[in-house]
């Protein structure tokens, strides 16, 4: 299944809440759409889910459009509001039930269907529970339930993990990965941006309804991190040499930016490999007691910070 | 045409696969669990017994004592059916659909793939049978006042089905302004009204049961033209159902859908079957003016269309240029009937005229008995002529100075200017003349509501050709869009996409 999102503009009265966006996305991968509130994320991913329609562009699942056939599109999507299920008042097998109904699985196929969407998202033991009585932990497993139980291949999260507990956000993660295992193609948002970097293989960074990057989450930190962050940690009884350490540094060619950040110095090298070996042995021919030589590791968060200025329409 | 026979050729077949609308299944889910069914059901029963008891304590069982104690017991549990099925039944699924239409709920009406029919239709079934829950429960206290005597079998069953329908009708106008798209606060005022309008609705109902039970359905049935009655009121029964049907599945459908055609292809063989209906009464008694019965009621929806209509974007999505026939003259009824204030102006248009023309025609051939068909003429084509010139001046001024704006300003504008043109001169006249109403009485041209208080025709006339000409003018302004729409409605073709968007892989 392959999602093309194709010049998407969606306009709400003078307010452009998505700017002519452009992406893909293929099965088995889960791409992260990060951006602050207000960035156009919401609306892109219910275009998709053929919920909105746009202004302008189309998203083509497989080839269908979902403005020329949205009813064919949304049998390819499985759409996970960031609102929780409503209707209080039926059971958690009802509703999925109900839904297996809707997209059209009779009989045997929807008791089966039903029953494996109940132990995949592990929510058997409380299908006889009502939805208003249920955690939103438990909510969230309900709301993907939903979008899982006709089998679509394209699955579309909107802030899922929203509210989680830490377990609840990790048991959300595995699924995910699994889902990714069986060739389903996913657009996740999130806020929670350390997470996304763990499950996500690509990554679309959105603000002000404009993409400021996109690519595998590789790309994308090479791309906005050009130089690389070295931190350097001295025996703790050699604390007293970090300045003088600093001043050493800051004289070393590829060397930039060079500053203390809780009794580690910090700096920025703009050389490959072999310069950060020479600097570390340079150190160590100066009598440092280096305990400490290694590379910072930049996340999503770090480009999130550096490449989005916290824009809303 | 082969390919939808063959599908229902197959559904037929395969019957044992038939199931039923999940709709249903969910809603009755529902409502089992809801104490708001289940207690107002048992409130019911409750008020049924005690009413029965009330009836029986004090009378006396000798025969030829009391011959009407069922027929007064009857009239009672007909109140009590009435008032709690049109109150209680519409309100309920009026306020699920209501809550289910809100935007931040998008779990039924936009996340799955049951079709707005399929939603529309198992709302309306699910009422259907809610009310069945309640006359099934009624219909043993009911049947056995037959017992009791003052009233047959014939005329409780009959009044039952009577009732029942009328409820079915209810639920389907409540569940239509459900789907309305208004605030809360509109939705709630709408609630107010559709309270004091059931009051109504209760009244009318317990008033022709009661006519029932004096003549006794029993005695009736015989006549044919009980069955014509019979047959008569079923029918406008259905066509309203029918009617708010379409309207609430337009409603609840996506923008980027047709939802004109669904709309306008029901009223055309409403109207067809309306027509054909009233000419044939007219040829059975002889009297001409029995076409009132088709042409009144096809104007008042039409000026209803016409503030719809005139609210229709301009621009067609892709779902809806994709089915545009590529043959010519399927395309121009395809204009009229799709999308799009243009073609829906020329429905309209084409309706009253062929109203108007048929009317007219069947007078030629057949006498009236009731006077006054001049004046009628003359209402007729001044009322249209009135609505075509607030509506076509709308357009022109929503599209010079506020194209920006939704297009329903455009139906907005059309009943301002109506509204706007009966009240402003009246107040300012109100007080150019020392602070009296006079003008009022007095021909106010423009003001389609100062017609109907005339009663010279010189005055009636002038009004005519006031609004022909303004309605000319209108056309004239409206003119160079009206073609342009007609031009661009045009099969959609596919540009391909110049630059490949990024890949992530």
């Amino acid at each position: 299944m392959k999602v093309q999102v194709k010049n998407l503009r969606k306009e709400f009265g003078k307010t452009v809440a998505v700017d002519n966006i452009s992406f893909e996305f293929d099965s088995g991968h889960v791409f992260g759409f990060v951006g602050p509130n207000g960035a156009g994320k919401t609306t892109t991913m219910r275009i998709i889910s053929t919920i909105e329609e746009p202004s302008s562009g189309d998203v083509l699942l497989n080839g269908i459009s979902v403005c020329e056939e949205p009813e064919l599109a949304r049998r390819a999507v499985g759409y996970v509001p960031d609102t929780l299920p409503a209707h209080g008042d039926i059971t958690v097998h009802e509703y999925l039930d109900f839904f297996a109904r809707a997209y059209g699985l009779r009989g045997k196929k929807r008791t089966q269907a039903v029953d494996a969407i109940e132990e995949f998202t592990n929510v058997g033991g409380i299908r006889d529970k009502h939805l208003k009585a249920l955690s939103k932990g438990m909510k969230q497993r309900v709301s993907l339930g939903r979008a899982l139980v006709y089998d679509p291949d394209v699955l579309v999260l909107d802030e899922p993990a929203a509210g989680l507990d830490p377990r609840a956000r990790v048991e959300l993660r595995e699924l995910l990965m699994l889902l990714a295992e069986r060739k389903k193609a996913i657009l996740i948002s999130s806020h929670i941006l350390t997470e996304l970097t763990e499950i996500c293989n690509g990554v679309v960074i959105i603000e002000r309804g404009k993409i400021l990057e996109t690519g595998t989450i590789e790309d994308v930190l090479k791309k906005s991190t050009p130089r690389r962050t070295v931190a350097v940690k001295l025996l703790a009884s050699q604390l007293h040499q970090n300045t003088q350490l600093l001043k050493e540094l800051l004289q070393t060619p590829h060397v930039q930016n060079a500053r203390d950040v809780a009794n580690e110095i910090h700096f920025e090298l703009a050389g490959d490999d072999v310069a950060a070996c020479d600097i570390l042995d340079s150190l160590v021919a100066k009598k440092f007691r280096v305990i400490e030589f290694r590379q910072t590791k930049q996340n999503l968060e770090d480009i999130f910070m550096n490449v989005t200025k916290g824009g809303v329409q | 045409m082969t390919a939808t026979i063959g599908k229902l050729k197959s559904h037929f077949v395969n019957w044992r696969a038939w199931e039923f609308n999940p709709i249903v299944i969910k809603e009755l889910r529902q409502g089992v669990r809801s104490w708001t069914v289940t207690g107002m059901l048992l409130l019911f029963l409750v008020v049924l017994f005690l009413t029965s008891l009330a009836f029986l304590i004090g009378q006396s069982f000798e025969v030829g004592e009391n011959t009407q104690l069922g027929g007064s017991m009857f009239s009672a549990f007909v109140v009590i059916l009435a008032g709690a099925s049109v109150f209680f039944i519409p309100l309920y699924m009026g306020v699920r659909v209501a809550a289910e239409r809100q935007e931040n709920n998008p779990d039924l009406l936009y996340v799955s793939t049951l079709s707005p029919f399929r939603i529309i239709l198992g709302k309306f079934l699910c009422s259907s049978y809610i009310a069945l829950l309640f006359f099934s429960a009624c219909m043993p206290f009911m049947a056995f006042t037959n017992l009791l005597r003052g009233v047959d079998l014939p005329t409780v069953f009959f009044i039952l089905a009577f009732l029942f329908l009328a409820v079915c009708v209810a639920n389907m106008i409540a569940i239509f302004l459900a789907c309305l798209p208004m605030s809360k606060p509109f939705k709630f005022l709408f609630i107010i009204y559709g309270f004091f309008q059931s009051f109504g609705i209760i009244g009318s109902l317990i008033g022709s049961s009661y006519m029932f039970m004096r003549s006794g359905v029993g005695a009736m049935m015989t006549g044919r033209d009980f069955w014509i009655g019979v047959v008569t009121s079923v029918s406008i029964g259905a066509a309203i159902t029918g009617l708010f049907f379409v309207l609430a599945v337009a409603l609840i459908s996506p923008p980027s859908a047709n939802r004109a055609l669904p709309v306008r292809i029901y009223l055309t063989v409403i109207w067809l079957l309306g027509g054909l209906l009233s000419f044939n009464w007219v040829v059975q008694t002889g009297d001409a003016g029995r076409m009132i019965a088709w042409s009144y009621p096809t104007f008042f929806v039409m000026m209803f269309a016409l503030l719809v209509t005139v609210s229709n974007a301009d621009q067609l999505s892709l779902r809806v240029r994709r089915t545009i026939p590529q043959s010519a003259i399927k395309r121009i009824f395809a204009f009229v009937f799709y999308n799009g204030a243009a073609g829906g102006l020329l429905w309209i248009g084409g309706i009253l005229a062929l109203t108007y023309l048929a009317s007219e025609a069947t007078q030629m051939f057949f006498t009236r008995t009731s006077s006054g068909s001049g004046e009628q003429k003359n209402w007729f084509i001044t009322t249209a002529a009135y609505a075509f010139a607030y509506a076509l001046t709308a357009l022109f001024i929503h599209r010079k100075w506020l194209a920006r704006r939704p297009p329903k300003i455009a139906g907005l504008l059309t009943v301002l200017l109506a509204a706007a043109w009966a009240v402003v001169p009246s107040i300012f006249l109100f007080f150019i003349n020392k602070l009296s109403w006079s003008s009022v009485e007095g021909l106010q041209l423009g003001n389609v509501f100062n017609l109907f208080s005339l009663r010279d025709e010189e005055n009636r006339n002038l009004h005519l050709l006031f609004a022909a000409i303004w309605f000319a003018l209108a056309l004239v302004l409206n003119f160079n869009w009206f073609f342009r729409q007609l031009k661009i409605f045009q099969p959609l073709v596919r540009v391909t996409a110049e630059n490949s968007p990024p890949v992530l892989k």
